[in-house]
């Protein structure tokens, strides 16, 4: 077993190339409160000890499933949450660092541009009673990005990208398809000029055929401006598509990261091979695949996690040891990282190539 | 098709038309399919193209403004051992006895979201116990036995305990099981899903998803599968009828609309999927949006997303065309009579 924390080995990673974003140990309790004095009984710990890095110009994905924190993660990088510990390291535009967990929220501002967010549902994330040009233009004028006679131009072109027509700049949200509402969205992100952007089931709600326009959308954006994401989502499809590197997480921990080929083809934790076992593949001469894995009880409540490795009541490999030893997140050579104690024993299923 | 005795549904140029103020939305626009015991149809579609109106109909819970104007459904229900009953549901009143009798009985319903479709003023036992003694003559007792019975087959750990929680104390996964359990409590013939896995995660959903197939083995239920999914379709269909805008543009077997598929949209649907297993390239789009329901494009409604539209295909509304005995397309690309005209005018 080795003795590295996972925090030291990404260390060794992060020297070969600056990441533009460093998460260390990221740590972040909500506290359950109970009774009216607001006692603290306990900690739902959304994200547990999390650590991961993004490169610059990259797509990392992160999955699981609901509850999982994978949307903690994505909040707490955009400092929409205070974490509890553990810290974000940036990177600036001049190479020099910041750790995004530790700044006060007057010099958050600043970096507020930098890193925007894309949210799930088009319908409540705009502002009804702001027209398209005030939403867009919104993060402008707070921080006084630039002066009012530019900022119509700017609005103007980011809508043109987005693939919205800049004649219904003056129009409300209502006035559009859900598909639409979604390059409203992502052209309040991008009006910035972001360098890295969470994307939070940015895809989720929308049609098959819209998803497909709106993911080539973000593919063609990330190459013109180009962009970083970090792609926050449920749907195992849409990850492999469009991410490079996957990073999955179950009940607050991050279990494997890799990248995207080799997690989808060669998993090393038994949670991922579920995972990609369930997947319903639209292709009905596959469906008599006889080896699927299917996954008893239900994912493990937050608040309240088993001993051990928190996968160990559903995992069909567990030994005596995963419920009695946390294991931790160890790179099995080419940057796969994976949190299981028998990874390099176990020979795990991934999906089949086409 | 398959042999006419084990029938269960079927529905023939079904037209649902909402009456609004706005002007008059014709969500299921002439619409033929049928079920039989033991199979699964799913209907797969884009928001708005009318697949759960279609399923709503066939239980008469269409919302108002929402009215069934024209063809008909009809149920046929198995009166004793070897004598078939034919109920056509189309015109039945939806708050008469008889098709009170039909609902939770014969034909059954699992909605999208279990968050909403328990009612979170009484146990989940008391509701399932509800449908039991309604449409059977057993007392409170016995009622409570077949709940416990009912939740411990749908896979609910300590039946014991759960049946007398409210819902909101449930995950998303049980929710649905107890929604299943409710559906199933009285042995229905069809069991109608409306996008049941939806709203759970991909191992939740492949939990229910194997939950409702086994379930139709064991009892050799119809089952009609609403889904947006393609992935859920390959899975489990028997046979597809693929949707657009109130139609049904393709209807065949699971393996001809994958392996084979002849309309424009399906073609175009399938190869706009993200997939698990291929490496990452450009998706295929169809390009503009669905249209609104207010703004029904002329002739066939999907021409003008249509990569093969011809000029006549703004004219005529396209007929359905049977290509072999079980795979029918509406698509005027394969309609020779409505061809015909324009290359005429052309030359």
């Amino acid at each position: 077993m080795t003795e590295q924390t996972p925090q030291s080995q990404l260390n060794s990673i992060a020297t070969n190339g600056k990441p533009l974003l460093e998460v260390r140990n990221l740590k972040m309790y909500f506290p359950i409160v109970k009774g009216i004095f607001g006692k603290i009984t306990g900690y739902v710990k959304a994200a547990d000890d999390v650590s991961f890095y993004i490169q610059s110009g990259e797509t990392l994905g992160l999955v699981g499933e609901s509850g999982c924190g994978k949307t903690t993660v994505g909040r707490c990088i955009v400092r929409a949450y205070k974490p509890t510990d553990g810290s974000i390291v940036y990177q600036r535009a001049d190479e020099t660092t910041v750790d995004l967990a530790k700044v006060d929220s007057k010099e958050l501002q600043t970096y507020r541009k930098d890193i925007r967010m894309i949210f799930q549902d088009p319908y409540s994330s705009l502002n009804p009673r702001m027209n398209v040009f005030e939403i867009i233009s919104e993060v402008l004028r707070v921080n006084e990005l630039c002066s009012p006679k530019e900022m119509e131009y700017m609005v103007a072109h980011i809508m043109e990208q987005c693939g919205l027509r800049p004649e219904y700049m003056r129009r409300y949200p209502h006035a559009f398809s859900g598909g639409e509402r979604q390059r409203i969205g992502i052209a309040r992100a991008l009006v910035t000029s972001p360098r890295l952007v969470v994307c939070d089931e940015a895809v989720s709600g929308l049609d098959v055929s819209v998803r497909a326009q709106i993911l080539n959308l973000m593919e063609d954006l990330r190459r013109e401006m180009n962009l970083t994401y970090l792609f926050i989502s449920h749907d195992l499809s849409v990850i492999r598509h469009i991410c490079d590197r996957v990073a999955v997480m179950y009940v607050g921990k991050l279990v494997e990261l890799a990248d995207a080929n080799a997690l989808y083809t060669n998993p090393l934790h038994p949670y991922t091979e579920s995972l990609m076992s369930a997947v319903p593949i639209p292709n009905p001469n596959l469906r008599d695949r006889k080896n699927r894995i299917r996954l008893e009880g239900e994912v493990a409540d937050p608040s309240n996690p088993p001993s051990g490795c928190y996968f160990h009541p559903r995992c069909r490999y567990a030994k005596e040891r995963c419920s009695t030893e946390t294991p931790v997140l160890r790179d099995l050579g080419d940057h796969h990282f994976v949190a299981c104690h028998f990874a390099d024993e176990l020979e795990l299923t991934g999906v089949r190539m086409a | 098709m398959a042999d006419n005795n084990n029938l269960l549904v079927q529905v023939e140029d079904l037209k649902i038309h909402f009456f609004t103020n706005e002007g008059i939305v014709r969500a299921v626009d002439g619409v033929t399919f049928d079920i039989h015991s033991g199979e699964t149809l799913c209907m797969v579609g884009e928001s708005g193209c009318g697949k759960s109106v279609t399923a709503r109909a066939l239980l008469q819970i269409v919302h108002r403004p929402g009215k069934i104007v024209d063809g008909s459904i009809v149920l046929y229900r198995q009166k004793s051992h070897d004598q078939i009953e034919k109920v056509r549901i189309s015109d039945l009143e939806p708050k008469g006895r008889e098709i009170r009798s039909i609902r939770g009985k014969d034909i059954s319903m699992i909605f999208q979201e279990p968050m909403t479709s328990l009612s979170p003023m009484y146990t989940v036992g008391n509701q399932i116990m509800e449908t039991i003694m309604l449409h059977t003559k057993a007392d409170k007792n016995q009622a409570r036995a077949r709940t416990l019975e009912l939740l411990e087959f749908v896979g609910i750990p300590r039946p014991n305990r759960i049946i007398d929680e409210y819902p909101f104390r449930l995950s998303g996964g049980m929710r649905q099981r107890a929604m299943i359990a409710m559906a199933l409590s009285c042995n229905p013939r069809l069991l109608i899903a409306d996008e049941p896995t939806t709203a759970l995660d991909v191992t939740t959903q492949a939990q229910i998803i194997d939950l409702i197939q086994g379930l139709q083995k064991d009892y050799d239920m119809g089952v009609l599968f609403i889904t947006h999914d393609l992935g859920v379709v390959a899975e489990i269909a028997d046979r597809v009828a693929v949707m657009y805008l109130g139609n049904v543009v393709e209807y065949s077997d699971v393996y001809t609309i994958f392996n084979d598929p002849q309309h424009p949209y399906t073609q175009s649907l399938l190869r706009s999927i993200p997939k698990v297993t291929a490496t990452r390239e450009k998706l295929e789009v169809i390009r503009g949006m669905v249209p609104s329901p207010f703004r029904r494009p002329s002739g066939c409604p999907f021409h003008p997303r249509c990569p093969k539209a011809m000029p006549v295909c703004s004219e005529i509304e396209p007929k359905t065309i049977s290509l072999t005995e079980n795979h029918q397309v509406h698509c005027l690309l394969f309609d020779e009579d409505a061809k015909k005209p324009v290359r005429e005018m052309a030359s």
